[in-house]
């Protein structure tokens, strides 16, 4: 049976069905993100000082993907064009163009930015006499001033002048030194390195989630079984592979971009890769001499990657970027399809149709533009 | 579209408007990013920053929807305006509720009790027995 098609605009709306439904559905999503603004606004106005650590963006990244979704939104009106003007071949140019943006910016996102902050952590300690003991004895004087004021670039990236931020008054034992851990060193001494997958270490929670729903023994119904502890129960040879549940003494740890000064003069070229740190944790490694230094557990009060439980501000972040980029996701889906040869045949068949399709993709395309339009300045750059 | 136009009109009219309005974002995109670069909140204040960042990013927007997403001819389609001016005025209400709630509890003898459930009460001392 076929569903009956009116490409006709309607007397009363002045618009075909499909059209009128789009912005019907459109004004939804504005009520959806502008649900999720609102939030934002709201936590980051009441954000206790230091506690907003939106100096952690890559300004530049989140440049380009903005350039990359423009250049889409363009390419996608293109597209639509080209079908006004009976150009097939160029409709179909300019829609690979567009699903090969919109490709690129989930990649940047996806592949690059996101496991990017599953490989940073963020370390606080105890106390002042611990965090005195990693950042002057082990670090240096020198250091430690230096990453004191990068410290407060991240919470308070706006403020030039550090002195007047009300964060030169936080201690030093909450200021988070952040880099990479490539390993650890359990009870008896022995180091061991940290595996990674994609990118993502083993004790990232990005990464436990997935070791975990894969391994935890479930309840007939298919419910998760709990111990009598309260906590899931595992296959047999399986553990939650996380920083609590092992055996470790101490973490050894590479301080990284953005901690490290800037000026280059420890880190000697510059921003430490993860894979460079990872050879130096293989040989042997003096307190205060190379990359690697080693923190002792009982000194640290807490260990977290840059994943949604890190702070508000990055399950702010992570839940607007991915609703977004879920949308970017849908678009494309919707894109390929209409680059399959069906859509040919749909067009043979009803030009107005196939036509009417592609601007009704485009202007939920445009709207998935505009989100970022608001975002891009809202999240790296205020 | 709502109204049809001749194919002359899509080649000479309306791609030199694509170009346009790319060439638009590309330089609002350009324009915010480097004004964060130069510090603008540093030397403007915080707010004029965000006035600033945002007033670009809504001529941006604007663009887009003006013409990408045709509403430079579509608007006289009461369908679309009407849509659009409920999602504004619901839009603007719901920031209010956040941004003003925020701005109310910040007015000269008006006592913030926004975060008074984390701190810790006041012991209370014991009535003295006689």
């Amino acid at each position: 049976m076929e569903i009956p098609y009116y490409d006709k605009e309607r007397p009363d709306t002045g618009l075909y069905n499909g059209k009128a439904g789009i912005w019907l559905f459109l004004a939804s999503e504005v009520m959806l993100f502008g649900a999720l603004f609102s939030a934002y606004v709201l936590l980051r106005v009441g954000a206790e000082p230091g506690t907003w650590s939106m100096g952690l963006m890559n300004q530049w990244v989140g440049a380009f993907n903005t350039l990359i979704l423009i250049a889409s939104s363009a390419t996608i009106v293109m597209a639509w064009v080209c079908l006004k003007l009976n150009d097939w071949k160029g409709f179909r140019k300019w829609k690979w163009a567009t699903v090969i943006f919109a490709f690129t910016f989930l990649v940047v996102k996806w592949s690059y930015e996101w496991p990017a902050k599953f490989t940073h952590y963020d370390v606080t300690f105890v106390t002042e006499e611990s965090a005195s003991k990693v950042y002057t004895d082990v670090l240096g004087p020198e250091f430690s001033e230096t990453q004191s004021k990068i410290w407060q670039e991240r919470f308070d990236p706006l403020k030039k002048d550090q002195e007047k931020s009300p964060l030169a008054q936080v201690k030093l034992k909450d200021k988070p030194l952040d880099g990479h851990i490539v390993g650890y060193i359990d009870s008896d001494g022995v180091e061991h390195e940290v595996g990674a997958a994609w990118g993502i270490p083993f004790w990232s929670h990005a990464f436990a989630w997935r070791h975990d729903r894969k391994n935890i023994e479930k309840e007939k119904d298919k419910s998760i079984r709990y111990g009598e502890d309260g906590r899931p129960v595992y296959k047999e040879g399986h553990f939650r592979d996380t920083f609590r549940d092992k055996d470790i003494k101490a973490i050894i740890f590479v301080p990284a971009h953005g901690t490290w000064d800037r000026e280059e003069k420890h880190a000697g070229s510059g921003a430490i890769k993860y894979a460079e740190a990872k050879h130096d944790a293989g040989h042997a490694h003096s307190e205060g001499h190379g990359h690697t230094i080693t923190i002792a557990r009982e000194d640290i009060s807490r260990l977290s990657s840059y994943e949604p439980a890190h702070s508000t501000f990055f399950a702010t972040y992570y839940t607007l970027t991915g609703l977004h980029a879920l949308h970017v996701l849908g678009g494309i889906l919707v894109m390929l399809y209409h680059l399959l040869p069906v859509s040919r045949r749909v067009y043979e068949k009803n030009p107005v149709q196939f036509t009417n399709r592609i601007e009704i993709t485009g202007l939920f395309w445009h709207f998935v533009d505009l989100v970022w339009i608001f975002l891009f300045p809202i999240l790296y750059l205020l | 579209m709502s109204d049809e136009h001749s194919p002359e009109y899509y080649k000479k009219k309306f791609i030199p408007l694509i170009y346009l309005v790319g060439g638009i974002l590309i330089v609002g995109t350009i324009i915010t990013f480097a004004a964060d670069k130069m510090g603008i909140a540093e030397r403007w204040g915080f707010v004029n920053a965000i006035i600033f960042a945002m007033s670009v990013a809504v001529v941006k927007a604007s663009a887009v929807i003006y013409i990408f997403m045709h509403l430079k001819w579509d608007i006289k389609l009461k369908t679309i305006s009407l849509t659009l001016g409920c999602t504004v005025i619901f839009f603007i209400g719901m920031m209010w509720l956040t941004v003003g709630s925020e701005i109310d509890s910040n007015k000269p003898g008006h006592s913030d009790n926004t975060w008074n459930h984390v701190t810790e009460p006041e012991p209370e001392t014991a009535p003295e027995t006689k």
